[in-house]
């Protein structure tokens, strides 16, 4: 009875049902739109330098993070490569060898850090070749290197000229080699561009004299949000040899400036959320005062407070669900559209966006939770918000009301 | 004439107009809260990484933040740093003596970063002293004593006391070592420095290296931040032969997170602006929805089209102009009193906090202008999104208008 006298009330004056349930799908959108955006910058960033520097996990042999030295390299077995592709979140597996050696050419010398990669897979996740400004990427099988801008200025090394690397080896074997230079590698970081040799894979662990050993299993995964999950189930998978990282260890700084700025955010969130309540809150107030009349008709003729104000209460469930349903229906199109088509940052922003490879644009993110999580947090407020009517239905005075 | 019939219009029903007033002021202060707490957040972080790591300049050689070596120091060091201390726009200054080397424990030795400083001058540029978690800071009449970082501390597994042994390529490029005592650690926000940044008197590094007493660096605070670009140039003028980077050459990843905040700021404040005129235009509807029966009225003893706009419309500025000294009001106490005793973020997101212990405290800040322009964007806002009831309002029917309740 009641529900079916709450679902004719709202039909009964179309206009406002509109306009109320209006106010919580413009509510639902811009909580959404906000979300999605804050979120799509973040996660984007943390991809970004993810794949720039580290990768989403690792996995060494154990110890290798603490004491960071070719003699804590490992042999990957086939079926270790294969257990850790198998997982549904892990898109590749790319192989390094990485160890520092003096690097040096007829008048300088620096000690720099040697990278060994599989070319064709490491240019999937850290798009190196396209930072390269002169020369050409290697292939698997050369017996070339690929160094960085800064430490080619110092060496006063071009393409073509010889670099010489200098070192120690697997287990105190001395490792000396000579590479023609083969690309110039610009990194937007004054740190990184400083000192970093890339290495086709093969010909670095012959240097080292460390066939088939590798430092670090770089994993690629799909969707960055669950990395540390992922990392845990392969931590099982991989045994008490190894150690699996997520990048929160790997790169605690980015973890440490991500979290902040998550908590930096949730005050933004306090000050829309306010606002959105108070627009949905004028609109309540002012569907109670026009009421009033009917109310006080309705009080005057026997109906209890208690179920007049359940009606009330049905109804304003009703709007906020339908204002709820409608703005997470709306706001999907909205995001995909800026998902597809991302806001694009320009200035001095675009500038440094750009000097590290990165895309100039802010990012929508399209994670599934901010939908439900938004809309529930509005539909929590306007239910919240809908107190107000019972209480002043509560305080009805029948006759003053009937006399307005 | 009107203008009375639209003030009368508002006290009419107060409830109503309280609403409309009371969210264009909650807009207003809205708006300028975001922006203040943007701004005192930036702020926050910048003085974080100027005030106790990179300063705001910093003068080199020219070639020494390329290559490191020890032989490329500021010459005439001590000159240098007087005439600078004696500018009128620096406030703090102090040189260091750098050298890349290693730090050997009797169980592991470590790449390192050496760090000669004059202690006093030092702290006044970077709070090291604050830093220290464990044992003590340097003093001027230390000989052989290290300042290093917890995590260093763990990596070489030593303690307050140990002994450490520096080595590193002198001037000539002869291997010298030298033994070290430990005698304070302490923790920065930085981790990767904490693992790297190892502090000593300056006068002890600059005898191993065995050329004279020069640094190799020398960093500067300002006064006032916004003489950064000046100086930058005055001095780049005076001492040709160095280099002398400000902290957004210095670390091009800060400017580009303050840039990065900035930008998402305007688009925060214009959604912000969008909720806040949704907002207006709902209860605004509402209001006219309410009031059918009134305009219809009007309409019905011959008031036209064009002043019954006008009424609506001016309402809604009078309320507007209300609603303004409310709402400026209410955002300038909030953003004074938080700007002075902070806004503790610890206590609403603990989790991302506890975590790493930095940093909780924001202290939002407004310039004066920001706040004129705030209103401005406000005002026209509201105005604007009152447009779409008053058409409404036009569009009724005076008869059906009437017969309604």
């Amino acid at each position: 009875m009641i529900l079916k006298l709450a679902w004719r009330n709202l039909w009964r004056n179309r206009k406002r049902t509109v306009i109320t349930s209006a106010s919580v799908v413009f509510a639902v959108l811009l909580a959404i739109f906000l979300n999605s955006l804050k979120e799509g910058i973040l996660v984007k960033m943390q991809e970004n330098v993810v794949s720039f520097y580290s990768g989403a996990i690792q996995l060494h042999q154990d110890g290798y993070w603490d004491d960071q030295t070719i003699n804590n390299t490992f042999e990957a077995a086939e079926n270790l490569v294969d257990k850790m592709i198998a997982h549904e979140n892990v898109i590749s597996v790319v192989p390094r060898l990485e160890s520092f050696a003096l690097t040096a050419s007829t008048d300088n010398s620096r000690g720099s850090l040697i990278i060994s990669i599989d070319p064709e897979k490491e240019r999937l996740i850290t798009k190196i070749d396209q930072k390269i400004v002169v020369g050409d990427f290697i292939q698997k099988d050369d017996q070339a290197a690929l160094i960085t801008l800064g430490l080619a200025n110092y060496l006063a090394l071009d393409v073509g000229d010889t670099i010489v690397i200098i070192g120690q080896g697997y287990h105190g074997v001395s490792a000396a080699g000579k590479y023609p230079v083969k690309g110039i590698i610009d990194f937007a970081s004054p740190q990184l561009n400083k000192s970093i040799v890339y290495l086709p894979l093969k010909e670095g662990q012959w240097l080292f004299g460390a066939t088939d050993r590798l430092s670090a299993l770089v994993l690629q995964v799909d969707n960055i949000n669950d990395s540390e999950e992922t990392a845990a189930d392969l931590e099982q998978l991989a045994g008490a040899k190894y150690e699996v990282m997520n990048w929160s260890i790997l790169l605690p700084e980015l973890d440490q400036f991500i979290e902040g700025e998550r908590a930096e955010n949730v005050i933004f969130l306090f000050v829309l959320y306010l606002l959105i309540s108070f627009g949905i809150f004028g609109t309540i107030l002012m569907m109670t005062m026009e009421r009033k009349f009917e109310f006080g008709v309705l009080v005057a003729i026997g109906m209890k407070k208690l179920k007049l104000s359940s009606v009330v209460v049905l109804e304003n469930i009703f709007v906020s669900l339908m204002g709820a349903f409608v703005g997470t229906l709306v706001s999907i199109p909205l995001i995909a559209y800026f998902n597809a088509y991302p806001i694009k940052v320009t200035g001095e922003l675009k500038e440094a966006y750009e000097n590290y490879g990165f895309d100039p644009v802010f990012y929508f993110s399209i994670e599934p939770k901010i939908f439900y999580s938004q809309t529930l947090v509005v539909l929590i407020i306007a239910l919240v918000l809908s107190i107000y009517p019972m209480l002043k239905i509560n305080r009805l005075d029948a006759v003053e009301a009937m006399r307005d | 004439m009107l203008a009375v019939l639209a003030w009368k219009n508002i006290w009419r029903n107060k409830v109503r107009s309280g609403i409309v007033i009371a969210s264009v002021a909650l807009g207003l202060w809205a708006g300028s809260f975001i922006m203040a707490y943007v701004f005192g957040m930036m702020d926050q972080r910048l003085k974080d990484a100027i005030e106790t790591e990179i300063s705001h300049m910093q003068l080199h050689h020219p070639d020494y933040q390329e290559d490191n070596d020890p032989k490329f120091t500021i010459s005439n060091s001590s000159q240098t740093m007087k005439s600078l201390a004696d500018h009128p726009s620096v406030h703090t200054g102090a040189g260091r003596v750098l050298v890349l080397g290693m730090i050997n424990s009797p169980t592991a030795s470590v790449g390192a970063k050496l760090i000669g400083i004059d202690p006093e001058k030092e702290n006044q540029l970077t709070k090291l002293e604050d830093f220290i978690t464990e044992g003590e800071y340097l003093n001027a009449g230390d000989r052989n004593k290290i300042v290093i970082g917890e995590k260093l501390a763990k990596k070489l597994k030593i303690k307050l006391r140990s002994k450490v042994v520096l080595t590193f390529q002198d001037t000539n490029k002869d291997i010298v070592a030298g033994a070290f005592r430990v005698k304070g650690i302490y923790k920065s926000h930085n981790s990767a420095l904490e693992g790297l940044n190892v502090y000593t008197q300056g006068k002890d590094l600059s005898k191993l290296l065995g050329d004279g007493s020069d640094y190799h660096e020398i960093a500067i605070l300002l006064k006032e931040a916004k003489q950064l670009e000046d100086l930058q140039k005055e001095l780049q003028l005076t001492y040709s032969d160095l280099t002398i980077e400000s902290w957004k050459e210095l670390s091009p990843e800060l400017s580009m997170m303050i840039e990065t905040m900035d930008q998402s700021m305007i688009i925060f404040l214009i959604v912000i602006l969008v909720a806040l005129s949704f907002g207006i235009i709902n209860t605004m509807l509402m209001a006219v929805l309410e009031r059918v029966r009134e305009i219809g009225m009007l309409m019905a003893i011959g008031m036209n089209q064009i002043r019954l706009f006008g009424m609506i419309s001016l309402e809604t500025i009078f309320m507007v102009m209300i609603a303004a000294p409310f709402g400026l009001l209410l955002s300038y106490a909030t953003i004074e009193y938080l700007g002075k005793y902070g806004l503790d973020l610890s206590s609403i997101y603990a989790e991302g906090y506890a975590q790493y212990g930095f940093k909780s405290m924001i202290y939002p800040e407004l310039a004066f202008e920001y706040y004129i322009r705030i209103m401005g964007l406000v005002l026209v806002t509201a105005i604007l999104s009152s447009i779409y009831p008053a058409i409404t309002a036009l569009r009724l029917n005076p008869v059906t208008a009437i017969r309604k309740i």
